[in-house]
């Protein structure tokens, strides 16, 4: 993208200070529509999400204490981390692909930094009224009814950010506990802390730093240009046809008059969330939010002019060039996707649900016992992750003439997407060592399913003869 | 754009968030992944003298030394970022 001067100059320097707050204006039309609907499906999601439950638990539940993730019905553990990374690469790698194929359509509907403004704007707008109505009651003085309208204002937008908080952390302890027990204050200290975190993030963005958290702090707003190509969905302005702009009575052809279609009635630099101005070309402060192009169709209507004079094209189209969807980009994208979707439906098709972990007693390297034998004390996990309750049998090899002690009756039932820590011991004759330390492998089995299980190493330190 | 301006030119608020901003960015991402390899639970058996905390209590200070390592290592590029005053 190229980088113009953006007109809004004031806009280009400093955090808080020094910029002109920007009031975007309301807009109503087809793309108002989209992002209302994005709104409200992406934050349905985000508040419904945690409330519902699968089997018995929360359907979506980060348990970071646990240690594992549910979602639905499959159970997480920190041994399935590839697949987490493969998602994340996924989730990337669909983000190239829409910005290549339609530009910042992300930013302009599902980024919840566009959300969330959309809700904080809406409520601003609610109680302090429209763009000019905001702007003469920032520059009054602070009457009680300047004060009553901040104060509610606020007071909404903090218990908003409130409940934003309490939901996010609900992710991670169950939100049926959390909510009442937030509400009685029983919550501990890093819960506390983390809805405040999140809630102050929220209210913070959403309600004030707005679009310089676009043009300074996203990531993507930075490198999304990359992405971009000739043949790239963007929004712009056809200068061809809306220039010269300036103002004329309705009825009047523009033509006579020397006039392309732009009125300069300003309307599409006043709704634009970035206080940018559209027509000074493409500019990476733009998020795509297509505010511009619904109230320009709506001046063309009035003016009885054809839509269209901002619009969504490709900056092949405004050359008159043809337009190419497939592109090599655009389709090596889509196999890359393609690749990475099959690879992740495998590795959760082929996750092993048996899983075994081994941890050694730290605090005896090993102990002699009074037949001479030498014995190591470890600790075994055994995962179940599948979603019923399995008896699991757990042998050692690998270590020929050792012996595995359980204090426990095998087999062992682990629960449900549950985990049973068994204290173990193996002990073998030291003369069988020829090293100071061997390699001992523990391997768990489901009772009655023979081809299910796992193994792990274990190291076992003896002392030689 | 920013990238002409003198660091020093920035107020101190921009300066303070790029500092900040991009040291909480990967101090996220590091305590995923040092948390998805070590368990603090287990850490705290291995390990002698480890005081005794619950995974949440670890992973909420291991980001934050996190956040603070990187946040130094921001801090320091900014700083040597500066034409030297001679
Ligand atoms: S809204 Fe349309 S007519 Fe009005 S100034 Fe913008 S481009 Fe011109
Ligand atoms: S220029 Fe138009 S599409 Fe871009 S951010 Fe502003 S209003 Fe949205």
């Amino acid at each position: 993208m190229s980088e113009h001067k953006p007109s809004a100059g004031d806009n280009d320097q400093a955090f808080y200070e020094k910029r002109a707050k920007v009031y975007p204006r309301e807009v109503h039309g087809i793309f108002a529509h989209l992002r209302l609907l994005g709104v409200v499906v992406l934050l349905g999601i985000f508040y419904g999400a945690p409330w519902l439950t699968w089997g018995g638990r929360q359907a979506i539940w980060f348990d970071l204490p646990g240690r594992k993730f549910h979602i639905l019905a499959w159970t997480f553990w920190p041994q399935d981390f590839f697949l987490l990374a493969l998602l994340l690469i996924i989730a990337a790698l669909s983000l190239f692909f829409f910005t290549a194929l339609a530009g910042r359509l992300w930013c302009g509907y599902a980024c919840p930094q566009t959300v969330w403004t959309e809700v904080f704007l809406w409520i601003e707008q609610r109680l302090e009224g429209d763009r000019a109505r905001q702007m003469k009651l920032d520059k009054g003085p602070w009457t009680s009814r300047k004060l009553a309208i901040k104060g509610t204002k606020h007071t909404i937008w903090v218990l908003f950010s409130l409940f934003t908080g309490i939901t996010f952390v609900g992710y991670f302890t169950p939100i049926v506990e959390l909510m009442p027990r937030f509400f009685t204050l029983q919550t501990g200290g890093w819960e506390n802390f983390w809805i405040l975190f999140y809630g102050f993030a929220t209210w913070g963005n959403a309600g004030f730093m707005r679009e310089q958290v676009c043009i300074y702090m996203c990531p993507y707003a930075r490198f999304q240009s990359a992405m971009f190509d000739k043949d790239t969905l963007v929004i712009s302005y056809d200068p061809a046809r809306g220039e010269p702009r300036g103002s004329r009575k309705r009825g009047v052809d523009p033509r006579e008059k020397g006039l392309g279609d732009c009125i300069d009635c300003t309307l599409c630099v006043q709704v634009c969330p970035t206080g940018i101005d559209i027509r000074d070309g493409l500019q990476y402060q733009c998020i795509g939010c297509a505010a511009c192009v619904d109230v320009c169709d709506e001046v063309m209507d009035k003016m009885e002019y054809p839509r269209g004079l901002v619009r969504y094209t490709t900056e092949n189209a405004m050359e008159g060039k043809p337009a190419h969807v497939l592109r090599p980009r655009v389709i090596l994208y889509g196999l890359l996707l393609l690749v990475l979707f099959a690879a992740l439906a495998v590795g959760i098709g082929i996750r092993n649900p048996v899983g075994i972990d081994v941890i050694r007693d730290r605090n005896v390297l090993y102990r002699e016992l009074p037949d001479g034998r030498v014995e190591n004390v470890y600790i075994l996990k055994l995962l179940n992750k599948a979603d019923s309750v399995r008896d699991y049998r757990v042998e050692i090899r690998g270590l020929p003439g050792a012996e595995l002690v359980i204090d426990r009756t095998m087999p062992v039932a682990v629960p449900a997407g549950g985990v049973v820590e068994i204290p173990a011991r193996v002990r073998i004759d030291p003369a069988l060592l020829d090293m100071p330390t061997a390699e001992v492998i523990f391997e768990a089995r489901v009772e009655g399913l023979p081809d299910e299980g796992n193994e792990r190493r274990g190291r076992f330190v003896g002392r030689m003869q | 754009m920013s990238e002409s301006v003198n660091v020093d030119e920035r107020p101190l608020v921009q300066r303070a968030i790029a500092v900040l901003w991009p040291s909480f960015l990967v101090a996220g991402v590091a305590t995923v992944l040092l948390f998805t390899w070590v368990d603090p639970a287990e850490l705290s058996q291995c390990l002698d003298g480890m005081p005794a905390v619950t995974r949440m209590e670890a992973y909420s200070v291991g980001f934050f030394i996190l956040w603070l390592f990187a946040a130094t290592a921001s801090a320091l590029t900014c700083y040597f970022g500066r034409p030297p005053s001679r």
